[in-house]
């Protein structure tokens, strides 16, 4: 069939940017546009070369598309189908300059990083209170009065969550407390959002400074308490 | 059998020709992100005192969710109000937003407030909080309470440090009407006051909201909610829309005329044949 020569690229296109656009978030952040654009120049670029190789390759991969663009001994539906292709290209490229070029309605983007990096003090601690029940219950009753009206049943889903953005963290998420150390949320809690480098935007978080209300034990009994309850551990250096 | 042939080969060309189209389409920058803000819109009057003007039912609502202040003692657990809808009209000169919410009583203490960053400095959206490792800078605050029958204009850096400022230019006005609040607040675009937000036509600035419930305890008969305990939203975006501009309009019929003038050489060139 001749119609395979066009067939196998579009189907390689189309497949790579399905892949691109929504297989690979699954597995990675979604991957921006301009990328993803490179990528599909890229493989567009390869089956143009490969398609050109020689004379006949060429000839059966360009002829087809050059009669279609030059209208050569077409008739009814052929024409039509050719008249709308022609009048639609021009439109495309208005229609992106036009959006390239209008001024934006949408409010700038914000890429704050969710996990900066915390003060080198903060980065070397270990949990000084021994974990045992006692504690982590202690932790829970400490949790449950300070942390919960905000980050809920470790879900981040408190009744005071609902209007703060960033939302509170949700302990239960693997990417939250799990991939990280004892240390690290012992700062968060201690310096609070405030405490925040630039890039975590402090001016955005509702998350109080607890040192202010709380003793230094009180929040690593908490952190023992918010990984029991959340059915996570706590990343070691190992 | 030629003839059909052929009629095969264009249809995989216009498959060709719509896939790669549908994939130019599919990655174009059009498919920004999304967020939440408040426009005010251009118009030719602006209801500065008038919450109830027909001119605010020709713009739509963005709507934000509150939270209970509980960032900073003395904090609250639990707010009567649980969204704000909030509007903008501008007419160049001065600039409105209306502020409405579902409040079931009405009280000589029920308060609202609009909040804006001052300057180039990024501030807490709790009142310009100090942060750790980052300068922040003042908060502009616009606050309306019933009774008072008016909203002042103030600013503040960091809890306990909220000041009236010396020259007020703000407008302020609420009408109660079937359970909802609907507050304007009405300034300049500019002012000549160094501790006021400036709006610049375009830009997008930080807001933030808070509301009071000015409903005494049956009880204690103190105020449910007041200073510090509040209900709060988070920091959002908010532009004076500026003049429309039809630049884009021209570079994309230009852009129209390059493609068809590209097309017809294309197409002369492909009916010459190769020896052309």
């Amino acid at each position: 069939m001749k119609g395979g020569i066009h067939l196998k690229p579009v189907l390689l296109m189309v497949g790579l940017y399905i892949f691109l656009k929504f297989g690979m978030p699954l597995f990675t952040a979604p991957l921006p546009a301009s990328l993803i654009m490179l990528y599909l120049m890229l493989m567009f670029s390869g089956i143009m070369i490969f398609m050109t190789l020689s004379g006949t390759s060429m000839e059966s991969f360009l002829g087809p598309i050059f009669r279609f663009i030059s209208g050569d001994g077409q008739d009814g539906t052929m024409k039509m189908a050719r008249m709308a292709v022609l009048a639609l290209f021009p439109l495309l490229v208005g229609w992106q300059t036009y959006t390239s070029t209008a001024t934006s309605t949408v409010p700038p983007a914000e890429n704050r990083t969710v996990h900066p990096a915390p003060p080198g003090e903060f980065a070397a601690m270990s949990n000084p209170v021994p974990n045992t029940p006692e504690n982590v219950m202690q932790g829970k009753g400490l949790y449950a009065a300070y942390c919960s009206p905000c980050h809920g049943l470790f879900d981040g889903k408190g009744p005071a969550s609902r209007g703060f953005t960033p939302p509170p963290a949700n302990f239960k998420d693997p990417t939250t407390i799990a991939m990280l150390q004892e240390s690290y949320l012992f700062w968060r809690i201690k310096k609070g959002g405030v405490g925040l480098s630039v890039e975590g935007m402090p001016w955005k978080s509702a998350m109080p400074r607890w040192e202010f209300e709380l003793k230094d034990e009180q929040i690593w009994k908490i952190i023992m308490g918010e990984y029991d309850g959340a059915g996570q551990k706590p990343r070691t250096w190992e | 059998m030629k003839a059909a042939n052929q009629r095969l080969e264009w249809k995989w060309g216009i498959l060709a020709g719509t896939a790669m189209a549908a994939i130019l389409w599919g990655v174009s920058p059009a498919w920004a992100q999304e967020s939440v803000s408040i426009r005010a819109m251009l118009t030719t009057s602006v209801p500065a005192d008038d919450p109830t003007a027909p001119a605010w039912n020709s713009v739509a609502a963005s709507q934000f969710p509150m939270s209970p202040q509980v960032h900073w003692p003395t904090r609250i657990q639990e707010v009567t109000v649980k969204d704000v809808r909030v509007r903008g009209l501008h007419d160049g000169k001065q600039v409105a937003i209306l502020l409405e919410y579902d409040d079931p009583t009405q009280d000589a203490d029920d308060a609202a407030a609009i909040e804006f960053m001052v300057g180039d400095k990024k501030a807490h959206f709790a009142h310009g909080q100090p942060m750790g490792q980052v300068e922040g800078g003042p908060v502009n605050i616009w606050f309306w309470k019933n009774k008072d029958a008016k909203a002042l204009d103030m600013n503040a850096k960091g809890f306990g440090t909220l000041k009236v400022q010396d020259q007020q230019d703000l407008k302020g006005k609420g009408v109660y009407q079937d359970g909802k609040w609907k507050v304007v607040f009405s300034r300049a675009v500019t002012t000549g006051d160094a501790n006021d937000t400036q709006f610049k036509p375009g830009e997008f600035i930080n807001i933030a909201f808070a509301v009071w419930d000015g409903q005494k305890d049956p009880a204690s008969g103190d105020l449910k909610e007041r200073g510090s305990q509040k209900a709060v939203s988070s920091w959002w975006y908010f532009r004076v829309d500026p003049q429309p501009d039809y630049t884009s309009y021209f570079y994309a019929l230009l852009a129209i005329g390059l493609a068809a003038g590209f097309e017809f050489v294309v197409i002369r060139k492909l009916r010459k044949g190769p020896s052309a």
